[in-house]
């Protein structure tokens, strides 16, 4: 460190008890990785109190369930349960719903909430640091959330499988798995953060989450329901008017409806770019049917939608730092 | 050891030039402000609204000033706000503690996010603690504490990472008299002792007079005077009498002899004409038979910054010509 203490100064210093620190100082990247680790730890509830890590620690254990479980009946030489791909699907939107909705908050509105966010943009990195920082912690976050009981699920299922070859059927099963579980928590982690970071007071944020995945799911699936609701009575009114004649062809919508009510929920959206990726469906385990070339339209909406959770997160500090 | 730096001990630790500050919405917080802070602890003073927070966010980098330029400790305040940050402690004006955290949690991990390792920060926060006399109680929750010993951690995370420059933006505010007392200890203490210059923003004039070595005074967005605080309070020509009783009887006496008393308070304020007018004073005490308190000459306050009819105090305000 250049100081200007020379050395009367510093001895008088020394008399009186104040030490300078002239040992080794972090740059911004370590202080971002530094604030980073602080928000992944408190993610989870450590350096907080028990009751902090009630939610985290019941959420993961959650789901952790479906890997011990196949592992146990894979063990009684039952076939595999749980796919990687899918997961849980319905323990999952669920979990990954009350882990975001609760913990995001836990990241970003309690330094909203104590106005503690001048001192961090009063310290040696740039504004956009701090959402960074959170947006690193909170993905990591949702990454142990997702991909530790994969893992599980992974190692579960080869010590009771046999030869090298099934092994490897397995890891190549297993590895797109873990894409899929990278894009969930990419995205869920921006849209908590921003929405949390929206207000100070964490019933509000976890409030809000909440709502906007619970709302964001019902309406997909309502919109389903009228979009095929509708289109039966068109279909009876076109039967009707056509007067009973013979065989009318009713046009056959219904699946465009259903994949475009796919759009309205992230959950049904990552089912849906999953299966556009994988080509395939897989059955009813899925939220939506398999969109085909309709996915780059899913994938599409994602990206737009990640884009604008995370402009909107780096917007809120930008205007965090000149207000506060 | 590090060589002082070449201008490091005379040269002003802050100086703006021209610095204007426009919000959206034609809202104007610095109006062509020129000043310089020499080193030591500077009293920034100005009714609320005149601009000193303004003023901190841009010597911190966070507000790119409309025109102008400010340098703190020779960085450009625009440029280099990242290396500013690094050098100076920021003590806000608001509370900005989280009630859930020990305060020892606290200060090390703001230690980290100023640049701080591990271990260093650790001991600093220990120590800044100690420094702040917070030491005993640094393992309990911030939400436990005293507003008093809340300002104490504010001014504990400013001071962990070792900074040259503290600015301190009303230190004292929410705090009780004694607590008001014990903060300005400790900023003097921190000033004069730990050798670290200071900005101490404050509305309140009576604190800035106690602690500050220099004085710069600001209103709505200018600067309305800057200069050495024993130039503010030097001896005047004015003689203050006080007696306890009588004061109208000594009023009229003096003005027989000649003299210009004006009654300020419970004391007469005589203008000095030479050292006859002490004579004149004891002799009108003496013969009239009054009971005298006090007999001296007068300091001047710094209230009277802002009096205009305060004659003999036209100081010299900074012009960074």
């Amino acid at each position: 460190m250049p100081a200007d203490t020379t050395a009367t100064a510093a001895g008088v210093i020394h008399d009186l008890g104040y030490r300078r620190y002239d040992g080794p100082r972090l740059g911004r990247a370590q202080i971002v990785r530094a604030l980073a680790w602080h928000s992944f730890r408190s993610a989870f509830g450590f350096g907080r109190g028990a009751k902090a890590k009630v939610i985290p620690v019941i959420a993961f254990v959650a789901m952790l369930l479906p890997a011990v479980v196949n592992a146990a009946s894979m063990a009684q030489g039952n076939g595999q349960v749980i796919g990687y791909d899918t997961y849980q699907p319905l323990l999952r939107d669920l979990v990954m719903t009350i882990f975001v909705a609760v913990q995001a908050p836990e990241l970003v509105s309690r330094d909203l909430r104590s106005r503690v966010l001048p001192l961090y943009f009063a310290r040696p990195m740039k504004t956009s640091d701090y959402p960074l920082a959170k947006y690193i912690a909170f993905t990591a976050a949702c990454l142990v959330m997702i991909e530790i009981p994969l893992l599980l699920l992974y190692l579960g299922t080869i010590v009771n499988v046999h030869g090298g070859a099934a092994v490897w059927a397995q890891t190549r099963e297993f590895i797109p798995g873990l894409l899929v579980g990278l894009m969930w928590a990419v995205v869920l982690a921006a849209i908590g953060l921003f929405l949390a970071s929206l207000t100070g007071r964490r019933a509000f944020a976890t409030g809000m989450v909440a709502i906007f995945f619970l709302a964001t799911y019902t309406l997909a699936e309502i919109l389903l329901q009228v979009e095929n609701h509708g289109l039966r009575q068109q279909a009876a009114q076109a039967a009707q008017s056509a007067g009973p004649g013979p065989f009318h062809i009713v046009p056959p919508p219904v699946p465009m409806a259903e994949k475009i009510s796919g759009l309205f929920s992230p959950f049904t959206l990552f089912d849906g770019v999953r299966m556009w990726l994988s080509g395939h469906g897989t059955g009813q385990s899925d939220n939506v049917l398999y969109p085909g070339s309709f996915g780059a339209v899913y994938a599409v909406v994602l990206v737009v939608l990640l884009a604008a959770c995370l402009a909107g997160l780096f917007a809120r500090y930008r205007k965090a730092a000149r207000l506060s | 050891m590090t060589p002082p730096q070449p201008d490091g001990e005379a040269g002003p630790v802050i100086e703006t030039v021209a610095l204007s500050m426009v919000y959206p919405g034609d809202v104007t917080a610095l109006d062509g402000l020129t000043v310089r802070f020499a080193p030591g602890v500077t009293g920034l003073i100005g009714a609320n609204g005149a601009g000193k927070s303004t003023l901190i966010k841009i010597l911190l980098g966070l507000l790119e000033p409309t025109r102008g330029a400010a340098t703190v400790l020779g960085l450009d305040c625009v440029k280099d706000g990242m290396r500013i940050r690094q050098l100076v402690g920021y003590m806000p004006e608001h509370d900005c503690l989280p009630p859930d955290v020990a305060a020892s949690e606290f200060v090390t991990h703001m230690g980290r996010m100023s640049g701080l390792p591990a271990a260093p920060a650790r001991e600093r926060a220990a120590e800044a603690l100690r420094h702040v006399g917070l030491y005993e109680e640094r393992y309990r929750l911030i939400g436990t504490y005293s507003t008093g010993m809340k300002q104490r951690v504010k001014l504990a995370q400013a001071l962990v990472g070792d900074p040259r420059v503290l600015l301190l933006d009303e230190p004292t505010n929410g705090l009780d008299p004694a607590g008001r007392n014990a903060m300005l200890e400790l900023i003097e203490k921190i000033g004069e002792e730990f050798g670290i210059s200071m900005v101490v923003a404050s509305h309140l004039l009576g604190e800035i007079e106690r602690i500050c070595d220099h004085l710069v005074a600001i209103e709505a967005g200018r600067l309305l005077r800057a200069d050495t605080m024993s130039s503010f309070t030097k001896a005047s020509q004015t003689l203050v009498v006080e007696v306890e009783d009588g004061l109208a009887k000594l009023e009229r006496e003096l003005a027989r002899r000649g003299l210009r008393p004006r009654a300020y308070q419970r004391s007469l304020l005589v203008p000095i004409g030479g050292d006859d007018t002490y004579d004149a004073v004891r002799d009108s005490v003496a013969d009239l038979g009054l009971p005298l308190s006090r007999l001296e000459r007068r300091r001047h306050q710094v209230e009277e910054l802002f009096r205009d009819d305060s004659a003999d105090l036209t100081l010299e305000a900074a012009d960074a010509g």
